[in-house]
């Protein structure tokens, strides 16, 4: 099969803002879940449920909330567009787009690692002498990080399936914000079957191969 | 060392008021009386509602003065009753872990790393993951990762009870040697009677959260209050003895204790160290008023009753016979034989009622 110019395209730029949102998460993500695991503070669920409610929310609403954040008449917008920084209609609204959405995804993963890591071996490094962050780095990431691996992996598939909130930040521009999903949509749209079937191969195995990895990731860490 | 503290728990509160100066402190009663909360106290892991612990004349916390030193600059080195050894990580780094501790928390002398390793004969573990040791070698590198973290104080939760009976006798001389050689403080907390006679010279009982007792243990846990609560345990004697010579024809050894009296125990070839622990049990060895003429025993020491504390149904003599003996017979012998404080008793011990 040859893929044209525009398949690649598109693959390429889905892959590389997929990437870019899941890096761009990460440490926040890690950091958030943390808390969730491993602090109590007041109104502690009430934040874990805005954290997670992405997940949940019809991604076109998600998508409606971030224009009205974003949108060049907010204030924000309107703070960003008088630096020089465009979100809408452009390849960060679809960064945004696709951070948000797998956000939860991720928060949920390494949450749930971090919680499966012992509490009394952190507990135990502190009376040998070591820091808060000498523990977090040298015992809680390592024994949690096929979790936060697992978590990234999912939140990556997520972000390269994102649709609903995509369209209505960064709209459904060929060349510019098109990515794999917006693209199968146009093609379908267009009558362009063969092509829509194309980038439907490509997504089953991008989806596949992350799925997998991080369901195999997920199980090598349980039994260890 | 000072140790006050009051700590809500769901059932009674911990609330301890104790103050010691010695080598080895065990903290002894029947599980669930408070003993692992108040080392987690200690260490800094648990929060203390009031109260005060020092150090050293070090303060770690007052709740009068508003301290409460993070467990990182206590200085105390915790072994926890399930060794966590951290199990990403090789034995070697297990064991350097706490190394780089700063002086200003632990002590200031160095401690020599391959003198640990062969006290603890563990240098031929290190470069193993810490998942394929077994229950006694994980116990012996969690120790070596809290002695060489240069603690001012050991805590140690129960170190012995994961194990089998074969391997605690196995892991006791360890412990033995850890006191003697590094001369760091140590509390230990167990429900084990023999570990507290073996290791500690003072004795804090607990129970339900109270301190009933607390003294040198020899004296205190002979106590009523204290055979009380080894329901499940052994009352057992524990003698240091020296090996004098081994006769495997005869099928005996024979040894002599600090007080010059000499048993017969089961036959050695010889042991590695001439010096070594014996034990008996309270309930192998019988008590007659009168020197038996022929029995098969191999021990039968003249001795007196100097101390007699009734429970139901039964007495627990303390007899002085050379050492101090510990014989438990029922009320029923006490009376027939007349026996009490001061009385002249024979003890008699079979040879095979010896055990290492």
């Amino acid at each position: 099969m040859i893929f044209s110019f525009e398949t690649w395209q598109i693959t390429l730029f889905s892959i590389s803002v997929g990437l870019a949102s899941t890096l761009l998460i990460l440490p926040f993500g890690i950091a958030l879940a943390w808390f969730f695991a491993r602090k109590e503070w007041p109104l502690k669920s009430v934040i874990e449920t805005i954290a997670l409610l992405p997940l949940v929310m019809p991604p076109v609403s998600t998508g409606l909330i971030l224009l009205k954040i974003f949108g060049r008449r907010s204030p924000l917008g309107q703070w960003l567009y008088e630096r020089g920084i465009e979100i809408v209609f452009n390849w960060k609204g679809v960064l945004i787009a696709m951070s948000v959405m797998s956000f939860p995804l991720l928060v949920r993963s390494v949450r749930t690692s971090f919680a499966e890591v012992n509490p009394r071996l952190e507990q135990i490094a502190a009376t040998l002498g070591a820091s808060p962050l000498r523990i977090f780095f040298v015992i809680t990431i390592p024994l949690a990080y096929k979790g936060i691996v697992a978590g990234a992996l999912l939140a990556f598939s997520r972000a390269l399936g994102e649709f609903g909130a995509t369209i209505l930040l960064a709209g459904n521009i060929p060349g510019k914000t098109q990515t794999l999903s917006l693209a199968i949509y146009n093609y379908v749209q267009l009558g362009k079957d063969s092509e829509a079937y194309i980038l439907l191969c490509i997504t089953v195995v991008l989806a596949f191969m992350f799925v997998w990895s991080s369901e195999w990731l997920l199980r090598a860490g349980k039994k260890t | 060392m000072l140790l006050r503290c009051r700590i809500p728990l769901a059932s009674f509160d911990l609330d301890i008021d104790a103050s010691f100066d010695a080598r080895v402190t065990a903290i002894f009663g029947p599980s669930g009386s408070g003993k692992t909360t108040l080392l987690d106290a200690l260490a800094g892991l648990r929060n203390i509602a009031a109260g005060a612990i020092e150090i050293d004349g070090r303060t770690l916390f007052s709740s009068a003065r508003g301290i409460n030193l993070a467990p990182r600059k206590r200085g105390i080195g915790y072994v926890p009753q399930e060794g966590a050894l951290f199990p990403h990580l090789s034995v070697q780094k297990n064991i350097l872990f706490g190394a780089e501790r700063d002086t200003d928390s632990g002590k200031s002398e160095p401690i020599n790393m391959d003198h640990v390793l062969d006290i603890l004969e563990i240098s031929h573990l290190l470069p193993r993951p810490v998942t394929q040791l077994s229950g006694g070698e994980a116990q012996r590198v969690a120790l070596a990762r809290a002695i060489l973290s240069r603690p001012r104080l050991l805590l140690l939760d129960e170190p012995l009870a994961a194990l089998d009976i074969g391997l605690k006798e196995r892991i006791l001389p360890y412990l033995a040697r850890v006191r003697d050689e590094f001369k760091i403080p140590m509390i230990y907390v167990t429900h084990n009677l023999t570990e507290v006679l073996t290791l500690a010279d003072w004795v804090l009982m607990i129970r339900q959260g109270r301190l009933i007792a607390e003294g040198v243990p020899r004296e205190k846990l002979i106590s009523a209050e204290a055979v009380t609560q080894l329901a499940d345990e052994q009352l057992e004697n524990v003698l240091t003895v020296n090996f004098v010579q081994g006769n495997r024809e005869a099928g005996n050894t024979q040894v002599r204790l600090a007080s010059g009296t000499e048993l017969f125990i089961p036959y050695l070839s010889s042991p590695e160290n001439p010096e070594f622990q014996i034990r008996v049990s309270a309930d192998d060895i019988l008590v007659a008023t009168e020197r038996p003429n022929s029995i098969s025993a191999g021990n039968i020491l003249p001795g007196t009753i100097r101390k007699m504390d009734r429970l139901d149904g039964e007495a627990i003599l303390t007899v002085l016979a050379g050492d101090e003996f510990l014989v438990r017979v029922t009320a029923s012998a006490a009376k027939r034989l007349g026996l009490k404080e001061g009385t002249a008793v024979f003890l008699i011990i079979k040879t095979r009622s010896f055990s290492l």
